[in-house]
C-alpha cells in the first residue's frame, strides 16, 4: 500500500513537471515557400540554430511546414521568425504561434509583409521565353505602386523585384504579372491572357498542385 | 592469275587491319538497391567500398553490394557531398560549418582559410582541395600551397546562386551551381571557362560527377540525371528509377546514382545502343 502511494506520488510529480515544461515553451508553426531539397531544409534549420534554446525542429520538405518550440520567457515574435526565414533565403507564407499561456497569434504573408518597413527584395519564378516576355513581365511588375526595381532572367525564369513593403506585396505583384499573361510561382495566368501572347512567347505552362 | 592472288591477299589483310567503328553505347539501368533507413546525399568509395552520407540521420554509412550497412560514422551534423582519397573520407558538415576527415587515425577538422557558411560539397584531388560554400555563394580552392576564393551571388558567368557540389579534375574545377540550374567550369586560378546545362530546364542542379569523358549532373526536382560530354553537349537523360537524385559516381565502369527521398541506389552500366526499326 505504502509502495503504491509512493509510485502514485512520483507519477503525479512527473505529470506536473511535464506540464510545467510544456507551459514554458511557445510552439511556432510556419509555412515556408521555396523549400525543395535537403539543402534548403537543412539551411533553414541551420539559420534557426542561431536562436539559442530552440527545440523540436521539424521540417517537411513536401509541404513546406516548419515547426519548433522556443522558451516562452524569450518572447520570440512572429516578425523575428519571418526575418530569420528570409535570412535563410526563403519566403514565409503563413506563421502561427501557440504561446505557453494558451494564446494564439497568427499572420498571413501579406500581414507579415505590411509589418516590415522599407524596401525589400524578393525572388520568384515567372514563366516566359524571350526578350519580349522580359519586357512584358518587367512592365507589368513596374506598374504596381511601390515597386522600385524589377529584373527577369529568361534562363533561370527568376524575377527579382524590389518594393516598398508598406505599399505593396509580392502577392500583388505576382497577380499583376499573371494578368499580363505569365504564370508565376503562386498565380496562374488566365487562359485568355495566356492566349493573347504572341507565338514566340507561348511558354510551357507551370503546373500547380 | 598470280597478280590477282597477290591483290586478293593484300585486300584481305587490309580489311583485317581496318579499325572497327566504335559501337555507340548508352547508360542502362541494371540494378536498383533499396537502402534501409538511409536518405543519401553524397557518395564516395574507399578501397572499392561505397560510403554514403545520410544527411537526415547525421551519419555516414558504409554499405555492401546488397546495400546492407556494414559500418557507421555517427555524430555528424548534416553531412553532405563527401569525397575520399586513399583511406580518408572528407565530410562537409552543413550544420557545423566544418570539413571533417575520417580514417583509421581518427577524426580531424580540416583547416580552412576562412569561415564557412553551410559547406555543401567537398572535392579532393591529389593535394588539392575544393569546397562548395553554399550560403557564401563561393568556391574555396586549395592548390596544395594556398587557398583562393572565387564567386559571389549572382547569375552572370562566374557567379553562383547556392553552389552545392564541386569536383577538381586534372586542370579544371567543376561546380554544380544548383539554383542557377547549371554547371560552371573554372581554371585553377578561379577563372571562368565554360558553362553547361543552362538550356536544359533543370530545377536544382544539386550534384556533379566528372569522369574521363563525361559530366553527370543531378536535376533534383525533375527526377533526372543529365549526361554531357566535356564540351557541354547533352548525350543522355537518365530517368529510370531516378527520384530526387542527389549525387552519383562512376566506379568500375558502372554509374551509381543515389535517390535522396526514397533511399534507392541505382546502378547503370554502358550497353550498345539498340536501334529500333
Amino acid at each position: 500500500m505504502k509502495k503504491s502511494i509512493i509510485i502514485s506520488a512520483l507519477l503525479t510529480l512527473m505529470v506536473v513537471f511535464s506540464a510545467v515544461a510544456q507551459e514554458g515553451k511557445d510552439k511556432f508553426m510556419v509555412q515556408v515557400d521555396g523549400l525543395g531539397c535537403p539543402f534548403c531544409a537543412y539551411g533553414l534549420e541551420k539559420k534557426f540554430k542561431e536562436f539559442k534554446g530552440i527545440k523540436n525542429v521539424k521540417i517537411d520538405i513536401e509541404t513546406g511546414d516548419f515547426s519548433f518550440s522556443y522558451p516562452a520567457e524569450k518572447a520570440l515574435t512572429l516578425a523575428d521568425v519571418e526575418k530569420q526565414v528570409e535570412k535563410a533565403g526563403y519566403t514565409p507564407i503563413t506563421a502561427k504561434v501557440e504561446r505557453a499561456n494558451g494564446e494564439i497569434e497568427e499572420s498571413s504573408a501579406s500581414e507579415m509583409t505590411k509589418k516590415s518597413e522599407g524596401t525589400v527584395s524578393k525572388n520568384v519564378m515567372v514563366a516566359g521565353n524571350c526578350a519580349m516576355c522580359e519586357a512584358r513581365i518587367t512592365k507589368a511588375a513596374e506598374s504596381v505602386q511601390g515597386v522600385s526595381a524589377v529584373s527577369w532572367d529568361k534562363d533561370t525564369k527568376i524575377m527579382k523585384v524590389s518594393f516598398d513593403a508598406g505599399l505593396t506585396s509580392l502577392e500583388k505583384i505576382e497577380k499583376q504579372v499573371a494578368v499580363a499573361g505569365h504564370d508565376t510561382k503562386n498565380h496562374q495566368a488566365h487562359t485568355d491572357d495566356y492566349g493573347n501572347l504572341p507565338a514566340c512567347c507561348k511558354y510551357e505552362r507551370l503546373s500547380y498542385k | 592469275m598470280r597478280k590477282s592472288i597477290c591483290i586478293l591477299i593484300v585486300l584481305v589483310f587490309a580489311s583485317a587491319c581496318k579499325e572497327k567503328a566504335p559501337v555507340p553505347k548508352e547508360w542502362v539501368l541494371s540494378k536498383t538497391i533499396q537502402l534501409d533507413g538511409v536518405n543519401p546525399i553524397g557518395l564516395t568509395q574507399v578501397n572499392g567500398a561505397i560510403w554514403l552520407s545520410d544527411g537526415d540521420h547525421n551519419r555516414l554509412v558504409k554499405i555492401d553490394t546488397e546495400g546492407k550497412i556494414t559500418e557507421t560514422v555517427d555524430s555528424l551534423d548534416r553531412p553532405m557531398h563527401i569525397d575520399a582519397i586513399k583511406e580518408t573520407i572528407f565530410i562537409p558538415q552543413y550544420g557545423k560549418d566544418v570539413i571533417e576527415t575520417v580514417d583509421k587515425k581518427g577524426r580531424f577538422i580540416m583547416q580552412v582559410s576562412d569561415s564557412l557558411d553551410a559547406p555543401a560539397g567537398v572535392s579532393v584531388f591529389e593535394n588539392e582541395r575544393a569546397i562548395a560554400d553554399f550560403y557564401n555563394n563561393r568556391i574555396l580552392y586549395f592548390d596544395g600551397a594556398s587557398w583562393i576564393s572565387f564567386g559571389k551571388e549572382g547569375k552572370a558567368e562566374g557567379e553562383f546562386y547556392y553552389p552545392t557540389d564541386v569536383q577538381i579534375t586534372q586542370d579544371k574545377i567543376w561546380v554544380a551551381d544548383a539554383y542557377n540550374n547549371r554547371v560552371q567550369v573554372f581554371d585553377k586560378k578561379g577563372g571562368f571557362l565554360q558553362m553547361m546545362g543552362q538550356n536544359q530546364k533543370m530545377n536544382a542542379a544539386t550534384g556533379i560527377f566528372v569522369s574521363v569523358d563525361e559530366v553527370f549532373v543531378t536535376d533534383f526536382e525533375n527526377n533526372r540525371v543529365l549526361v554531357f560530354n566535356k564540351t557541354g553537349e547533352l548525350l543522355q537523360v537518365l530517368k529510370d528509377q531516378i527520384e530526387k537524385p542527389t549525387d552519383m559516381m562512376v566506379k568500375d565502369d558502372m554509374l551509381y546514382v543515389i535517390n535522396y527521398r526514397n533511399g534507392k541506389l541505382n546502378i547503370f552500366d554502358k550497353q550498345p545502343v539498340v536501334v529500333k526499326d
